[in-house]
């Protein structure tokens, strides 16, 4: 059976194809104008690399914020549930995964079975998400993308407000001014993330077999820096853990009425979307 | 003014707004005026009521405000003002400052506390109430004329009482949505009129059935609580609110007022204050818990959904202790926080969602 999870985030729509433990095809596109344009888009992008059609799959679910308007997903689970399996399904030992994604950070836990039960998440303000690295990446000139790596070298740090993005911003531009070394900068913002990260995570019972899955799970410094704060080694997924959403929607599609019981084989997973 | 009230006007009655739930409307009623529950829905946003207060405003307060600014309730011929929260305090001074209709306002001092000396003071407030009224108007509020007014508003809390009470059955007959906008509606129209309307709803819910499979069964907490739509967008979530404790909903009925007494002020001095209480009330917290613990109990919940507005000190308070008791209970909370008519829709559905999930998920377990 081949079944479909979509992802529609605030700045990357994902859909990934399994059929049983084995993913087929999995695909990460910028968002378009419309949700429904986003997973049109991507969903078409997958189906054509696994040399498939929608009709070969037997059902889809959706997820992210843009989950109310896939017109072809039969069912829809919230990200965060789907997060939390779709990072357990990759690997069965996870069982508190933080999730930061474009406008949200959530920390959730999941039971034996990959099943969610209990999380928590930010509420209005976006610092500590990846629209606020972009937004201050901007303001250093460096690519959000390259911010965790430009970080590694620092020796030190300089001061920045973790409060707000604004403020945040303000700070960086202070810094900038006062010609502060760009990976010290670079070091503070992630820094500044990291804390609202762990100021949110540390409500949460933190299990010791901990990953970070969302966009902002490839900054490396953030990843390092959260591993620091909360006295955990952060397992690293064996996919692009921006992906574990829709792979948990699309284990949700596949266990469809059966949500209890995920067969306990390793997951076999095609280079490309490795990590 | 919606359409009832404009044909009662039209016939020459009069309308008198209140705030909050301390103000009785059995004395507004007996003195000849149909009482007005004040609202901030259909707003049209805060632009010219937020120079009139700080950010740490609640925006309830603001909506209100500005609907008053722009002329929505120059219909009123009489406005009660209480002191509820010190945001509706300084809405009441705005209101004066500002010069808005109507020509008759009073401002009724509630007690905090619960005692015998505290229902006698309030008795008295209320019997200032009654002569401001009264001299205003050049009406005569008799005990008779008041007695009737106790029983037809009693008659109003009991039928409302009913169909609350058809939401403890498996098959729930009206979502919460729905009876928001029921209590929204008869607060807004004559008495005579809800109690014919709750009649015919009554006969109406007798089979009916809102129930879905995969729904979780919550009680809702909050303050402020008017906008239906907020109330179907949690419940089109998957959570089927069958029980609340919101100013528009079950405090409403929860207790009659004494009928057949020699001094019917009295009467309502003391079922106002005694009345299932809001946390504005001081050192009454434990009764509070308890009413809401019964109601997830006798309402068969799985769960409880603690609202707030923001910058609401009161309910700040609440919510953080409601929380904690939960906790020690074993059941399933989550606190929103939000701003009235405030949007940020797409983040409140991932929440509730998410928490309907995981309610689902921890049942599945047992």
């Amino acid at each position: 059976m081949i079944s479909a999870g979509c992802d529609v985030g605030s700045l990357t729509a994902k859909a990934v194809i399994i059929e049983g433990n084995r993913i087929i095809s999995a695909k990460i596109i910028p968002v378009a104008e419309t949700p429904r344009s986003s997973s049109e888009k991507v969903m078409t992008e997958a189906l054509n690399t696994a040399g498939l059609t929608m009709d070969d799959i037997n059902c889809c679910c959706s997820t992210g914020y843009g989950r109310h308007d896939i017109p072809f997903a039969r069912m829809n689970m919230s990200e965060i549930s789907c997060h939390g399996l779709g990072a357990f399904w990759l690997d069965r030992s996870i069982r508190t995964i933080i999730d930061i994604g474009g406008q949200d950070c959530k920390v959730i836990s999941v039971d034996e079975n990959g099943m969610m039960n209990d999380f928590i998440m930010n509420e209005k303000c976006a610092a500590g998400t990846g629209r606020s690295l972009e937004i201050l990446s901007k303001a250093i000139g460096v690519d959000y993308k390259e911010l965790g790596d430009i970080a590694l070298p620092a020796k030190k740090t300089v001061e920045i407000s973790s409060k707000c993005s604004i403020f945040m911003e303000l700070d960086v531009m202070r810094r900038l001014y006062q010609e502060a070394d760009i990976r010290e900068i670079a070091y503070a913002i992630n820094h500044a993330v990291a804390k609202r990260v762990y100021g949110l995570a540390r409500t949460l019972k933190i299990h010791n077999d901990t990953c970070v899955t969302g966009g902002v799970s490839k900054n490396v410094s953030i990843c390092n820096q959260l591993e620091e704060m909360l006295s955990i080694t952060i397992k690293r997924l064996p996919l692009d853990p921006q992906l574990a959403g829709a792979v948990g929607a699309a284990v949700f599609a596949m266990k469809h009425g059966d949500l209890n019981k995920i067969e306990d084989e390793s997951v076999k997973i095609p280079e490309e979307v490795c990590v | 003014m919606n359409f009832r009230l404009e044909l009662e006007k039209a016939e020459g009655r009069k309308i008198m707004g209140y705030f909050c739930s301390y103000v009785p409307e059995e004395l507004i009623h007996a003195a000849g005026f149909i009482p007005y529950r004040m609202r901030a829905v259909e707003s049209a946003g805060t632009k010219d009521s937020s120079g009139y207060f700080s950010s740490t405003n609640c925006s309830y307060v603001k909506h209100c405000f500005d609907k008053a600014l722009n002329g929505k309730f120059d219909f009123l011929d009489g406005l009660v003002f209480m002191n509820g929260c010190d945001h509706s305090r300084r809405m009441y001074d705005n209101w004066l400052h500002a010069g808005i209709k109507p020509d008759f306002m009073h401002f009724l001092t509630v007690p905090h506390i619960l005692s015998g000396m505290a229902v006698d003071h309030y008795t008295g407030q209320l019997n200032k109430l009654k002569s401001s009224i009264e001299n205003a108007f050049q009406v005569n509020i008799t005990p008779s004329v008041l007695e009737e007014s106790v029983s037809l508003y009693n008659k109003k809390r009991a039928l409302l009482r009913t169909i609350s009470e058809m939401r403890k059955h498996d098959i729930v007959p009206v979502r919460g949505s729905e009876f928001l906008k029921i209590m929204s509606a008869t607060t807004a129209i004559p008495v005579e009129d809800s109690i014919t309307i709750l009649q015919d709803i009554i006969k109406n819910l007798d089979g009916r059935s809102v129930s879905s499979g995969n729904d979780i069964r919550v009680v809702f907490t909050g303050c402020g609580t008017e906008e239906v739509e907020y109330l179907e967008l949690i419940e089109d979530c998957g959570a089927s609110i069958v029980a609340d404790k919101i100013c528009l909903g079950s405090p409403y009925y929860a207790t009659l007022v004494k009928e057949n007494t020699d001094d019917p002020v009295s009467a309502l001095s003391e079922r106002y204050l005694t009345n299932l209480s809001c946390p504005r009330m001081v050192d009454d917290f434990r009764r509070r818990i308890q009413s809401i613990k019964q109601s997830i109990e006798s309402f068969h919940a799985d769960a409880l959904i603690l609202d707030k507005l923001e910058f609401c000190t009161y309910f700040s308070g609440e919510s953080l202790l409601f929380q904690k008791e939960m906790k020690e209970l074993g059941v399933p909370v989550i606190a929103l926080d939000r701003e009235f008519l405030g949007g940020n829709t797409g983040q409140i559905k991932t929440r509730v969602q998410a928490f309907c999930e995981k309610v689902n998920n921890l049942k599945a377990k047992i």
